[in-house]
Formats: structure tokens, sequence, C-alpha cells
């Protein structure tokens, strides 16, 4: 939670995911500027204040308490000042009318969590290296 | 199609024409057989009239009186030579009456004439051998054109005695008569009897005869020996009966064309005929109309029973009948009433089992949709953990603990396994096919690709050979998936053998073609091959070979949703073949 700059924003309800995608994003050194909310209602607030930070990436997962993450991709897709923002959805849901409706929303990625913690880390820390390293997003 | 409204006039017009085509054929035979009849007692009545005609003739009585003339006698005794001038006196008597332009001869015994009248003279012969008592006929003799005929009688006997021999005294009288034959004679014998009859008269031992205007050929021996009513040809068909005149050498014969005996009976045909022709219209006609009237109801609710067949439940038959015609079509009209609303109770109950279906196809949807999510979390997280647990706090685990957090990370991979596999099957059953042409050899060289790519690290050699497979018709990412699975397996379970071989294949059967996979692995127990396609079913160890036992299940739900059946072949460690066919391409 630095007010000063915020690379990754990481919208996850459950701890345990949580702490595991922080993990394995400190492995490669890509924690330090991470900021997780823990619904869609605080995502929504996030980006709600305007001045805020910017993210570089939105890690976003789908089933979420209070506001949904569908719902949430929907309204950042559909403002104008957010709709650059590249969002990866990370969720543990492989079935087709989600990621359908996902890239239907304009989802930049979506990534099915692995059950095995190697795959999954390593699925993390590439996610986190291509957007935050490789991506150049419109200035 | 049979049709009673067309069968029924057709079989009435048979019976009529049946019945009339006989009626004809009997009352022809009957008429023609009563006027050949008629003309057999006409031609017999004109025999007998003719046969008296020349026995009664004159002519021999006059001779058998002339020859006991006792002129003549005492001429004829006197062997000509006294009472030359009675004699002649007396034949010229007889010769004056008669009409005949014949001729009188006076003859003795021996033949030689003594004394004559009249013309035509024949010759020296005598032409009948004398009667003794009444003069007698001889057969007809012929001369170029003119017919002659002798009548001749002897003087009563009387012996005479001189010198000892005894000689026959006095002679014979033989009168040489002719035949008028010309064109008039004809007729008015013709006459007589009634225009078309024609009378032949002859020698009953043949030639000469005449039909009284000319000379003709003898009728045949069959008609002049049988008496009886005899077929025969002159000029054209001819009946003709013949009898023979009593006390003469003669015979008559009386003809008539067979074409005027059968006229009758053809002018029956032809009057009869179209009598006939009108009542088999006639006939026809009533019966159509009839059967079009008895029919007409029955085409109706024949129509209205297709149409209702063929899914138009609202059809009806208009009554208006109040005999069985019209029941039936009331009665149809119940059933049809019955059958609707039963259809539609049907509807309803089939929309409502859909829509119940339909609930509980969403509710399995969101189970599976939590299994995705919510079992996956916890098990991502114990598998994280005991990671971390092993990574950063290594040193202080003994290497017992560092072995059963190793058995965690293994159960919770498996597990993830599982569930991903489940998932995948389920899904199976809900997905829509999206079909179009595959191409199944395309397809398996691909698949081959990719599972000689997983295999590159095992122990011995991997040989796939793939045969000209036909196309087939179906959704090819879920083929794919049955080639993959089948070739998978088939390279899971070589990976013991040195120089493992998979084979693909395909032949035709009937309708379909069978696919197959074989390899040469460690097959299967022939007992348990109907278990090998259940969900979860192994038939080897978990360290054996690996997997979770969805694979083949996946298969046959893939294949069975394309149409088609699933097999297996095989035998311990003698390999094993997989089957799975699909409907041909054409369709």
């Amino acid at each position: 939670m630095s007010p000063h700059g915020v690379d990754i924003l990481l919208v996850e309800d459950n701890a345990n995911d949580a702490e595991l995608t922080l993990r394995a994003l400190k492995q490669r050194n890509l924690a330090n500027q991470v900021h997780v909310c823990r619904d869609g209602a605080e995502a929504m607030d996030f980006f709600s204040n305007g001045a805020g930070p910017v993210p570089k990436v939105v890690l976003l997962d789908l089933k979420l308490p209070k506001v949904d993450g569908l719902e949430v991709l929907r309204r950042l897709k559909g403002d104008a000042r957010t709709k650059a923002i590249p969002i990866v959805v990370l969720t543990s849901s492989r079935e087709e009318p989600d990621i359908e409706r996902a890239y239907a929303l304009g989802a930049n990625s979506y990534i099915v969590k692995p059950v095995d913690f190697e795959a999954f880390a390593r699925a993390v820390s590439d996610v986190g290296l291509y957007w935050l390293l490789l991506n150049h997003p419109p200035q | 199609m049979r049709s009673i409204q067309r069968t029924f006039p057709l079989f009435v017009t048979a019976l009529l024409l049946a019945v009339g085509i006989v009626q004809l054929t009997i009352g022809y035979g009957e008429v023609r057989q009563a006027s050949r009849s008629v003309a057999d007692r006409r031609l017999r009545f004109v025999d007998s009239v003719l046969v008296d005609l020349f026995r009664s003739s004159q002519q021999r009585g006059r001779i058998t009186a002339l020859a006991k003339d006792s002129a003549i006698v005492a001429f004829l005794r006197s062997g000509g030579q006294r009472g030359r001038e009675q004699a002649l006196a007396a034949l010229r008597r007889i010769t004056l009456d008669t009409a005949t332009n014949a001729r009188l001869e006076l003859r003795d015994f021996s033949g030689r004439v003594l004394l004559s009248t009249g013309r035509f003279a024949l010759g020296d012969s005598v032409l009948v051998s004398p009667g003794a008592d009444s003069a007698r006929f001889g057969p007809l003799i012929r001369r170029d054109t003119v017919l002659f005929f002798g009548v001749a009688a002897a003087t009563p006997g009387t012996e005479q005695s001189s010198g000892g021999a005894t000689e026959q005294a006095g002679g014979i009288v033989q009168q040489i008569g002719h035949l008028q034959l010309n064109e008039r004679t004809r007729r008015s014998l013709t006459g007589l009897a009634g225009g078309d009859v024609a009378f032949l008269f002859g020698n009953a031992a043949g030639d000469p005869w005449t039909d009284f205007a000319s000379i003709v050929p003898a009728p045949p021996a069959n008609v002049r020996d049988s008496h009886t009513p005899t077929r025969y040809e002159r000029g054209e068909a001819k009946r003709v009966i013949a009898m023979a005149v009593p006390g003469t050498p003669w015979m008559v014969a009386t003809e008539l064309p067979t074409r005027l005996i059968v006229a009758p009976a053809q002018a029956y045909l032809l009057n009869m005929a179209p009598i006939a022709a009108l009542i088999v219209i006639l006939g026809t006609l009533i019966a159509w109309w009839g059967s079009r009237r008895l029919t007409a109801p029955l085409v109706g609710v024949t129509r209205a029973a297709e149409a209702i067949a063929s899914g138009d439940l609202a059809q009806r038959v208009p009554p208006g009948r109040d005999d069985e015609l019209g029941r039936l079509a009331q009665s149809f009209n119940t059933m049809a009433e019955q059958v609707s609303r039963s259809h539609h109770h049907l509807e309803a109950q089939v929309a409502q089992r859909t829509k119940a279906l339909e609930g509980t196809n969403a509710e399995l949807e969101s189970f599976s949709y939590s299994v995705s999510h919510d079992l996956r979390a916890p098990l991502r997280a114990i598998h994280g953990f005991a990671r971390i647990l092993l990574e950063d706090h290594h040193a202080k685990l003994d290497p017992e603990a560092q072995r059963l957090l190793g058995v965690i990370d293994q159960n919770t991979r498996r597990m993830g396994q599982l569930i991903d596999d489940l998932l995948a099957f389920s899904r199976l059953g809900r997905t829509d096919l999206t079909t179009g042409p595959v191409d199944m050899k395309e397809l398996a060289r691909l698949v081959a690709d990719d599972v000689q790519r997983a295999e590159s690290d095992r122990n011995g050699s991997l040989e796939i050979r793939i045969d000209p497979l036909p196309p087939a018709r179906g959704d090819r990412g879920l083929l794919r998936q049955v080639i993959s699975n089948l070739m998978l397996n088939a390279a899971k379970f070589t990976r013991g053998r040195p120089s493992a071989r998979i084979e693909v294949g395909s032949h035709p059967n009937g309708d379909e073609v069978v696919y197959y996979v074989k390899d040469n692995g460690a097959g299967f127990d022939a007992r348990y091959a109907d278990k090998l396609f259940g969900v979860f079913q192994r038939l080897h160890s978990a360290e054996e070979f690996d997997g979770t036992g969805v694979g083949l299940a996946i298969v046959k739900r893939i294949v069975q949703r394309h149409g088609g059946r699933v097999w297996a072949e095989g035998a311990v460690n003698q390999g094993a073949t997989f089957y799975f066919t699909l409907p041909g391409e054409e369709r």
C-alpha cells in the first residue's frame, strides 16, 4: 500500500491465494508496489477517487464478495479513464462461459490458477514480468 | 395405391362383360343350332319331294303298260314279222302324249331294234336290263351336254316250241328320255323349294350329275353315301343331304350355303352385341356412381386420418349423414378429439419436464462451477504452503517430515488432476457439438506429433504408423481429443517396451467406419474389457501407470455423442486395440 505508486493491483478475496501470489511475485522482485483489494467494492473504491495512482496491471479474481469480478471488469473497461489499464483475469474457473464473457468485456488475459504451486508461481511471475517489464502501455 | 372407389366399378364392369360374353356365346350357339336343324328339315323335305317326283314317274307305268299292249306283244312275238302297223300305232299313241322328246324302241331279246320312233338314236345297246313285271330305270348317261336315261320293260314271258328248241318269244320295250337342262328348269325347281336351295341330281354311283341347268361334278362319295347332313365345298361351304331314289340307280341331293344357315345367328349377334354393350356401360356408370357415393365419406375419413397422422391434429370429418358412414365420421371425430387432447396434455408435460430438466441442468452447471472454483482454491493453498514449508523451513525439518510433506505434495497434485479431468468429463455432456467434415488422417498425424514430442525422453523407440483414414463428420476438437486420449494411452502402456509400436487404421462396416488404435503394450485382462470405459475405472495400479481413469470415459462419451460405439480387445502383455465407430462421411 504505497501512496507513491502502484505497479500491480491484486483483487483477491482468498487470503491464501493472495499470499501465494505475493510470494510468487516477491521471488522475482515484483512485489514492492502491489496493492491488494479483498473484494470488488474495494477495487472500485481504489479507482473512484480519480487522482489515485494508476497501476500497470490489474490481477483480477472473478469470484469476489460484494461486487463480482466480471462486474469490476465491465466497469473498468467501460470507463474512459481506466479502460487502457491492462486487466488479467486470474481465476480458478476454467468454464468456457467465464472465459468468453471476460474477453468480451475487454480482459487482456485470462489465466487459470494451477493447483500445482510451482506452476502457479511460474504463471503469476510470468504475468508480472510481462505486463510490468515487457508491455508498453500508452502514455 | 389401391382404391375401392376404382376397383369396385372395375369389378362390376368385368362381371357384366363376362355375363354378356357368356350370354352372347350361348345365344349365338343356340340360334345357329336351331337354324341348322330348320335347314336340315327343309333339305330333307325337299329331298323327299324330289324322290317322290322321280319315283312316281309316269314313264315307268306307261312303259310297263306298253310292254303288255296286245299289238306290241303280238308284233314282238312274231319277231317283227306281223302287226307292224298296229304296233307303230300303239307306240305313236304314247309318243304323242309324252312331253319328253323321247324315243321308243321295240327290240327282240338279242337287242336288235325292230321298230322305233322319235329322236335320240343312241346305238344298239339295251340301256337297261328290262324288268319282267314292270319297267326299270337305267343310270343316267351323258352325251356332251345332254343327260339321257333309259326305261325298259320286257313283254310277258311266253314260251314257244319250234322244232324241239325252246325259245323265248317276245321282246323289249325301251324308252330313251333326256333331261331338260336349262336355267328355267333349275329356277322353277328352286322356286318350288324356296330361293336359296340348290338341287342336284345324278347317279348314286357317281357321274354324271346335274343341277338341272348344266352338268356338274358329282358330289364326293362321303356325301353320296352318308344320307345325313354333311358339309362340303362347292364354290362355297354348303350343307347337303343326299337321298337315293328307291327303285332307280339315281340320287337326289339338296344343298344350302352354310352362310345362309349361320346368317340368323350372325344377325342375332349383330342385334344383341350393342344391347349387351349398352348394359355393360350402364352397369359401369351405375357402379361408379354407387361406389363414389359409398366411398366419398370414407375418402373424407381417410384424408382426415392421414392429415392427423402427419401432425395436423385439428383435422375433422364433416358430419351430416345418419347411416353407418355418418356414425363412422362421428366416432372418428371423437377419437381425433381425444388424440388431440392427450397430445396437448403430453406436450404440456414435456414442456414441464423440460423446464424441470433445464433447472436441474442449471443447478448442475453452478455445482460444477463451484467445484471448479472452490475445490481448487483450498487444494492450491495446501500444496502452496506445503511447498513453502519445504523451501523456507527446509533446515528445520528432519528427513521424515520432508518425506511426509512430499506425500502431501504428490496427493494434492493428483487431486488437482482428478478435479480437472472430472470437470472436463462433465463439460462434455453439456457443450454442443460443432460438426463439420474432419480429415481424420491429418488429425491423427497432428496427434502423433504431439505424442512423439511428449514421449521424447522415453527409453526405447516409439514407432507410430498411420494408415489412410477416411474423413469423418463431427466436432474436430472433440475427435482430436478421442485420438489423442487413445494414442497417449497407447504410448503410456508401451512405455516399458524397448521398441513400442502404435498403429492407427480403419475399415468400413456398412454405413459406419471403424477406426482403431492398436499398440503392443501391456494390454489388459479381457475379462475386464467392459470396465475400461467407466469413469475412474483403472485396470492398473498408479505405481505401474499413472492416470486418473477418466481418459477412456471421455473417449466413450465423445464417440457416443457422435452416434458411434467404442470397444476394446486385448490380452495381458499382448497389446491392446481400441475401436471406435463414426457414421460415414456421406451422411
